[in-house]
């Protein structure tokens, strides 16, 4: 782009003093209370100490030339572009890598700076295809821009000397090509891959003429260490690193600024476009919790967006044993809302139920739970973070009074010690795993509790860090035993304790942990992990002067994921780590809108805001609002909804882009559940193991096809902004308020922002929330409200919504799901990289290339034990259900522990979790079940009867998507 | 009501009572018990184990059956 000379790119957004995030300043901010002056060109200018020359002429509106300099890296000094002359010093210079010192007087542009840049300018053209008119990067070329910038108008040296013109291009990566002939080695890439991302994938190998950009050992890009993030791709100055779809498209001419729709970071994107054709997704400077950082999925996983397999038109059947018959949206409609009111008049008003979708929007899952509650009548609504995040909720209410982590994802660079609990950040949060890594480079230091050896632990140039590998289901015997040394060893922050935490609460639950039976010693049999390792953990912990815990589904997902939720905060507030940045209690949620699904009332028992249906005067308010009675009492949680449902008193169900047939535990339960239903409506993009036994599919919109807001981890909402239009013509916030006019409860709505003004209407953390505002400051944190009228980046700064903060007595009681001599193996399974959760999306993407089937890990020597070798198909038992996948020793386990993933369906890794749950919240038990495992030749039964109704159900389906038969039938009932 | 149903009711009464054994003897742990049982379970989920209940099943623990009977009370 033509940053030097287009006036729309200006360094700060017009009329304002905010940067503008588009523009590139050179080299990083620099944070100093010290402001350091100097002249620029005869332009004055005030910057904080530690700004180079290169920022502040950028932030003076003076834009000097540069290649090797990008203000999301360090400076280099390599390309020497930059340089400029300075009153008293002899030479020129480089810009971005000479700090401003007060008084200093600088000159950007003299008649020797010019031929200095024409001659460097020289030196790159000279060994450069002149093939600009066809290169894929034309128009959009920092070199070519340069080249204008500078003068060019010849290369002396000619193209016929030495040169590496020839140089072969890899397109071994899906997403983008290598092409080594167009690279200037300004060393981006290998910074980018290093600062930014933090994996150290790409080097400079070889010397002077010689070097050239390798990736690990100089391997094709795929079968490097790259995990594909695109920050060398985003870094590159030239189209030596491409997208292809860049290649294959041309360069976009429009982009629209939105919200990632896979984790729960939420990056912001811009969605590059040519028309409705999304190009690329780059991500986006201006994204708070990303910084234009980004990982293989958000970057490049959008192809499913307009893959063949979208369901494009509503469908109705009366038997999942019937082909599918396309419909009109209003006989889709009529079929499901009279199906409905016939279930209700025939079983009762509490015979049917809705899944709200951590995928869809806060508007989205806002009115789904709305439509059950107002038109449904009853409070049988529930989300997906039933089996993820559930704990979490109950929780940290219980101890800190707010469903909710406490910190901003940048507070991590503050912490001195970074604490991670059952959580995987470089797979499941990419994005905030580079971000943590690049603090543990800066020094800080490092412990993980986890069976397994995850990836952060290997961080380059790093702490080594403290593994506690500790056994599936003790965590609450480890985070007992922390708090125990905490406690006796005196590194306890009593001013904290005694000015910010009820002292009766305090008073016995420091009885409690401080007895011997929680000693580390005590509990070493327990966890599997010794007791020296364990005090060392906890005095790393406590005696920093920031401590950090970030936590994921390792916790929340056993039989006492919320005893361990309260048990880490308990160690927050023993430490003082509460309501500053660096600290904090940090959930780090699995999908995109797991925060805001929560927030917005979709569990049973709370309305929008965790505020409890049984409270008449917040139910006064909802009731008024929405023109209808709310049941006072909870309604059924989905494990409760599918126990029902087998009993025969729950008999239909909503669910909003959810595959709970596929993530939800004990599949062959669920299957029967689903099964034993009369009406099944399920609202989603592709038909997925759940919509095989639907009875209605409304064909849902990607995040691309609509409007409305996500909230990510850190309590960010973020805009969700269409780009292109509903691919069957309804966002899905329209299609659940047509369904609920169609049940005769009104909805009228014209755009997701009047639902966010009702949300803030009701919504005490939120009552500050709008569109405008959202426009305005680019996101929000909430609560956001009187008190706090531009959010809340850090939590419990001063007191908490409960008053004082509550520690929780949590004893250690091991799970029911125990290794035995039948089943002696323990099975915890998780997450990678490329694939996002049930792989619906991922999975219809190029992202398969990196995990084309869920394996089962196995340490070599439980292999060895068993004449298992790598690659061999193993029968895996446990007490419910049993599957086949093929083996991979590995050694980030202990032996007796194996682990697998679960984002292909036919693998059946729930067919054999069990459907123990968390004691308060029925979150399933993923993390912990006893299996057996064994040599095996042929798929268990229940793959080979998923391969057959598989087979089945797409053939149900295939007339209808081809060709629209059977479309406007009116035989259905 | 099936079986399976009941059973995991009784499993999770006695899971929310096990995790409170902390708070004290049988009266507090079996209202705190039974507070959760107002708080989160279900209507139908409620009336069935105290339906249940009402047979005087020897499989009910005293303090499941204790707190069965607050929340009986209560409601």
């Amino acid at each position: 782009m033509l940053h030097y000379y287009d006036p729309s790119t200006q360094s700060y957004d017009a009329g304002t003093s905010i940067p503008n995030p588009d523009f590139d300043f050179g080299t990083p901010a620099r944070v100093s209370e010290t402001l350091v002056s100097v002249s620029i060109d005869g332009r004055e200018i005030s910057v904080p100490e530690g700004t180079s020359v290169l920022r502040a002429a950028a932030l003076a509106g003076i834009n000097i030339p540069k290649l090797c300099a990008s203000d999301n890296l360090e400076p280099f000094g390599s390309c020497r572009l930059c340089a400029v002359e300075i009153e008293g010093r002899r030479g020129y210079p480089a810009s971005c890598t000479t700090p401003v010192t007060q008084g200093m007087d600088v000159t950007t542009q003299t008649g020797k700076l010019a031929k200095l840049r024409r001659n460097i300018m020289e030196l790159y053209i000279s060994d450069h295809p002149l093939d600009c008119l066809t290169c894929p990067a034309n128009g959009n070329c920092e070199l070519q821009d340069v080249a204008g910038t500078v003068g060019l108008r010849e290369v002396r040296y000619g193209f016929d000397g030495a040169n590496h013109l020839d140089a072969v291009s890899d397109d071994s990566n899906p997403y983008f090509s290598f092409d080594p002939s167009k690279c200037i080695v300004c060393s981006r890439c290998v910074r980018a891959c290093e600062e930014v991302q933090g994996t150290f994938a790409l080097t400079i190998e070889g010397r002077g003429f010689d070097s050239v950009v390798a990736a690990s050992q100089n391997d094709p890009f795929m079968d490097s260490e790259c995990v594909s993030c695109g920050a060398c791709v985003q870094a590159c100055p030239t189209s030596t690193l491409m997208e292809k779809s860049v290649i294959d498209a041309g360069q976009p001419e429009h982009s629209v600024v939105t919200t990632c729709a896979y984790c729960g970071v939420g990056c912001s994107f811009k969605a590059e476009m040519k028309g409705d054709q999304l190009v690329r997704m780059v991500p986006y400077k201006g994204g708070e919790a990303n910084h234009g950082h980004s990982c293989v999925k958000g970057r490049f996983a959008f192809g499913y967006a307009t893959h063949k397999d979208r369901i494009k038109e509503p469908m109705i059947r009366d038997s999942i044993d019937d082909p599918w018959q396309v419909v009109s949206w209003d006989e889709a409609l009529a079929f499901s809302a009279k199906k409905l009111k016939r279930i209700q008049a025939d079983y009762g008003r509490e015979s049917i139920g809705g899944i709200t979708s951590s995928r869809c929007t806060n508007e989205e899952t806002y009115l789904v739970q709305k439509l059950v509650r107002a038109a449904f009548g009853n409070n049988n609504t529930d989300t997906c973070a039933r089996v993820c995040h559930s704990p979490t909720g109950y929780g940290l209410k219980a101890t800190l009074g707010e469903s909710a982590g406490t910190q901003t994802f940048d507070s991590v660079m503050k912490a001195d010690t970074i604490m991670v609990i059952g959580a995987n950040p470089t797979d499941a949060h990419p994005v905030f795993g580079s971000l943590m890594r690049r603090r543990l480079r800066q020094g800080a230091r490092l412990v993980v509790i986890d069976p397994r050896g995850i990836d952060v632990l290997k961080t380059p140039h790093a702490d080594e860090g403290l593994h506690l590998p500790l056994r599936p289901g003790t965590n609450v015997a480890m985070v007992n035993a922390l708090a125990h040394v905490i406690v006796t060893e005196g590194l306890e922050d009593q001013g904290f304790i005694s000015s910010r935490c009820d002292t009766e609460a305090y008073n016995t639950w420091r009885t409690f942990i401080a007895a011997e039976r929680n000693s580390p010693e005590a509990m070493e049999s327990v966890t599997g992990v010794a007791a020296d390792k364990v005090r060392e953990a906890a005095r790393i912990y406590a005696q920093a002067d920031n401590g950090a815990i970030y936590y994921g589904l390792g916790v929340t997902e056993h039989s006492q994921g919320s005893t361990m939720v309260m048990g880490i905060a308990n160690l927050a507030l023993a430490t003082g780590n509460i309501g500053k940045e660096g600290g904090g209690v940090n959930p780090l949620r699995g999908q995109n809108n797991v925060q805001g699904s929560c927030d917005m009332g979709s569990f049973p028992h709370e309305l929008p805001g965790y505020q409890h249906v049984n409270d008449p005067d917040v139910r006064a308010r909802f009731e008024a609002a929405w023109g209808a009675p709310i049941d006072n009492e909870p309604g059924l949680r989905i494990p409760n909804m599918f126990d029902a449902a087998i009993a025969g008193s729950f008999k239909a169900l909503y669910v909003q882009g959810e595959d709970i047939a596929q993530s939800d535990p004990n599949t062959q339960h669920v299957e029967a559940a689903l099964k034993a239903l009369d009406c099944l409506i399920v609202q989603d993009i592709f038909l997925n193991e759940t919509a095989k036994l639907a009875h209605v599919l409304l064909p849902g919109s990607t995040f691309l096809e609509k409007n409305g807001t996500f909230t990510n981890a850190e309590r960010r909402i973020n805009r969700v902004r269409k780009v292109m239009e509903p691919i069957a013509g309804m966002e899905d916030w329209e299609i659940t308020m047509a369904l609920s006019n169609a049940l005769g409860y009104p909805m009228n709505y014209s755009h997701p922002s009047e639902i966010m003004d009702e949300i803030a209407s009701l919504t005490p953390t939120f009552t500050g929330v709008n569109y405008d505002k959202l426009e305005q400051l680019g996101s929000i944190q909430w609560p956001c409200n009187d008190e706090h009228p531009d959010g809340t980046p850090t939590m419990h700064t001063l007191d908490f919504p409960i008053g004082k903060g509550r520690f929780a007595v949590t004893e250690y009681l091991a799970t029911e799901e125990r290794a035995s001599r039948r089943f002696p193996l323990l099975l915890t399974t998780g997450r990678i990289l490329s694939q996002y959760n049930v792989g619906a999306q991922t999975r219809r993407t190029a992202n398969s290339d990196w995990h084309e089937e869920d394996r089962l890990e196995l340490h070599p020597s439980d292999a060895e034990l068993r004449g298992i070798k790598d690659g061999d198909w193993l029968g895996i038992s446990s007490r419910v259900g049993h599957t086949v996948l093929r083996a991979k020793l590995s050694t980030r386990m202990l032996p007796g522990v194996v682990y697998t993933t679960f984002h292909h369906p036919g693998s059946g890794a729930n067919v054999i979790t069990t459907d123990n749950s968390d004691w308060a919240t029925n979150c399933p038990e993923y993390k912990v079940t006893a299996v057996q495992v064994e040599k095996v030749s042929q798929p268990s039964g229940w793959q080979r009867n998923f391969v057959d109704f598989d087979e089945r159900q797409r053939a149900l389906l295939k007339p209808a998507m081809e060709n629209g038969e059977g479309r406007h039938a009116s035989t259905l009932k | 009501m099936s079986d399976q149903q009941l059973d995991n009711l009784i499993k999770m009464l006695d899971q929310i009572i096990a995790n409170n054994r902390h708070c004290g003897n049988d009266e507090k742990v079996t209202d705190v018990a039974a507070d959760h049982l107002r708080k989160f379970w279900a209507r139908s989920m409620k009336q069935k184990i105290i339906a249940y209940a009402n047979q005087s099943p020897a499989e009910l623990s005293a303090p499941a059956r204790s707190t069965i009977a607050k929340l009986e009370a209560s409601s």
